[in-house]
């Protein structure tokens, strides 16, 4: 059940271009908040009228130094919500929203092997997702890609934490130089029995992955970002084009209910 | 200390306090659950209803712009059958009047429509959208035209014989000529305004942010303007008015009510605080009780205007 509650924020953490780790106390609702749900976090009396949406990053245990109660968000500046949020300072005030909407599913095979693809920003809700898995003593895999090496945040966390991360930058200044899809196709190819993918970027990417891995018969779960006004399903902002009828009918579903976690054959994209 | 009275009436309809949540902005109620208790409110409109279902534009619907946002969401619904079956009874166990706001293509369509919720148990009144401004089927064809909108309003009231309020769009030159129009046909309330026609642009994308390329401008932008019309509409009508655009406190309903509104109802505010309506009502019984005023109908339109302004 989502609750509204006004938070403190702990800690707003500068992680280098325009990046930054949020932290904020969420007594009531951080045990109960699942990888790849989202909160809706809004600025008391800010010239911003609506909340914006933030997957969740960190959920208790996450990260090594994190405690009971708090939740962290990891966003980029990108446009006026985002840049008054990277203004705020321990002890500033938050409306939070949430949790909110579908997260991912934990596999239902002890043999399923996790590959994580993030798009930048977009590995924003993979340290909740992976530290799931390894509590469950799975590793997870990782194709990490971005446009340039500035933008992999939290890369050293996922070091630690995943097998294998295969770095891909648009510009070749970190890893291999072009997209996540190279990497990802090889693998399919190669090694994709028990694999489940769970992917979170731009549209394009996430269009090209749902592709593949449609392609190779591999599950594949996308976390979709959408611009919304609400997030609790009335304003229908956020919608997708899905397959929603039994014979494929396409009609739109909302991105906060539904998803913001769906199943890469459902997308009519 | 007693209490204030918050009771309004439109009409032969009666509200326990004149806070209403608007269309497009409460889903089918439900949805609210987990924010507050749907008995407290005075009532709630539903989102837009067809005939038939419909699937809604396509994204990007939003975006926010200063003060406000724009919409395009093109009517997406479940259509009137859908909802009498299976979003109604779920509002059944809740003390609040529930609206059902009906849009067509023509005329027929209306009244169609109309017929077909005449008799929904549970549903306490009709609000008939002439003026979405983001469909070919929003009625905006009827809401620019005072004789179409006469015409839509006699064919609807035909319909049904629950009480029905006219929701009128503020993207004309005369609001008044809509208002009478409606009032004459019998309509038992209006309410207004809808949103004003509007338009971002992504300068690096040399695109309109929204794919309709229009949308409908809501929240506190449109405010002074909303206002405006409510006095200028509630003087020209014996019927009430039920005042809306960009409320988002107590206050600002209160604008509207002393320029004349019975009632309010706020809508974008439901995205941004969902509990926005429970505050505003608490916010007018603070309000009554610091004045020593008995009852919410006592200050309906009693702006006080100096001699010589403007009317």
């Amino acid at each position: 059940m989502p609750q509204d509650f006004t938070a403190p924020v702990l800690s707003n953490i500068d992680l280098g271009h325009r990046n930054f780790l949020l932290e904020f106390a969420a007594a009531d609702v951080a045990s109960a908040t699942e990888p790849g749900q989202f909160f809706m976090i809004g600025i008391p009396h800010a010239d911003i009228l609506l909340r914006r949406p933030f997957s969740v990053c960190g959920v208790p245990g996450t990260f090594d130094e994190s405690e009971a109660g708090r939740l962290q968000v990891l966003y980029k500046c990108v446009g006026a919500g985002t840049d008054l949020l990277a203004t705020l300072k321990e002890g500033a005030r938050l409306h939070v929203l949430g949790p909110l909407g579908r997260g991912f599913s934990m596999p239902d095979s002890p043999r399923s092997r996790p590959l994580l693809v993030a798009g930048g920003i977009g590995s924003a809700p993979f340290p909740a997702l992976a530290r799931s898995f390894l509590a469950a003593g799975i590793i997870p895999r990782m194709i990490y890609g971005a446009r340039s090496a500035a933008d992999l945040p939290l890369l050293d966390w996922f070091r630690k934490s995943c097998s294998d991360v295969l770095v891909t930058t648009d510009d070749g200044s970190h890893g291999t130089k072009g997209l996540v899809t190279a990497p990802l196709a090889d693998l399919l190819a190669a090694d994709g029995k028990d694999t489940i993918v769970y992917a979170c970027g731009p549209e394009p990417m996430l269009r090209a992955v749902a592709r593949l891995t449609i392609g190779a018969g591999v599950p594949c779960e996308l976390s979709l970002e959408a611009h919304m006004a609400c997030g609790f399903g009335v304003c229908l902002g956020c919608v997708v084009p899905t397959r929603t009828g039994p014979s494929g009918d396409t009609g739109y579903e909302r991105v906060c209910v539904e998803g913001p976690v769906m199943r890469a054959e459902r997308l009519a994209w | 200390m007693v209490k204030p009275d918050l009771s309004v009436a439109l009409g032969p309809l009666r509200l326990k306090n004149p806070v209403i949540a608007a269309s497009g902005t409460f889903g089918y109620g439900t949805e609210f659950l987990p924010f507050l208790d749907l008995s407290e409110l005075g009532g709630l409109v539903v989102k837009g209803l067809s005939l038939e279902p419909r699937v809604g534009n396509p994204p990007p619907r939003i975006v926010e712009t200063p003060a406000g946002m724009l919409n395009a969401i093109g009517l997406q619904n479940v259509g009137v059958d859908a909802f009498v079956r299976e979003k109604l009874p779920a509002l059944a166990g809740y003390d609040t009047v529930v609206l059902a706001n009906v849009f067509g293509e023509t005329e027929e369509e209306y009244a169609l429509a109309c017929a077909r919720l005449d008799g929904a148990p549970g549903l306490g009144a009709i609000e008939l959208n002439v003026s979405c401004p983001n469909t070919e089927a929003g009625g905006m064809i009827f809401g620019n035209d005072p004789i179409a909108l006469g015409r839509v309003t006699r064919a609807c009231r035909r319909s049904t014989r629950l009480p029905l309020l006219v929701k009128l769009s503020p993207n004309v030159t005369d609001i008044r000529e809509g208002a009478r129009a409606a009032e004459a046909e019998g309509a038992d309330a209006l309410s207004l305004v809808n949103t004003f026609v509007g338009m971002a642009v992504d300068v690096d994308r040399r695109r309109p942010v929204l794919a309709n390329v229009a949308g409908g401008l809501s929240g506190p932008a449109i405010r002074p303007l909303a206002v405006w019309m409510t006095w200028q509409a509630s003087r020209a009508v014996k019927i009430p008015v039920v005042g809306m655009g960009g409320i988002l406190t107590a206050r600002d309903a209160l604008e509207f009510i002393l320029a004349g509104a019975s009632a309010v109802q706020v809508g974008t505010a439901n995205f941004i605080q969902p509990d926005a309506c429970i505050r505003v009502i608490r916010g007018l019984e603070d309000h009554l009780t610091s004045r020593g005023l008995s009852s919410i109908r006592e200050i309906v339109g009693t702006l006080e205007t100096g001699e010589g302004r403007r009317s």
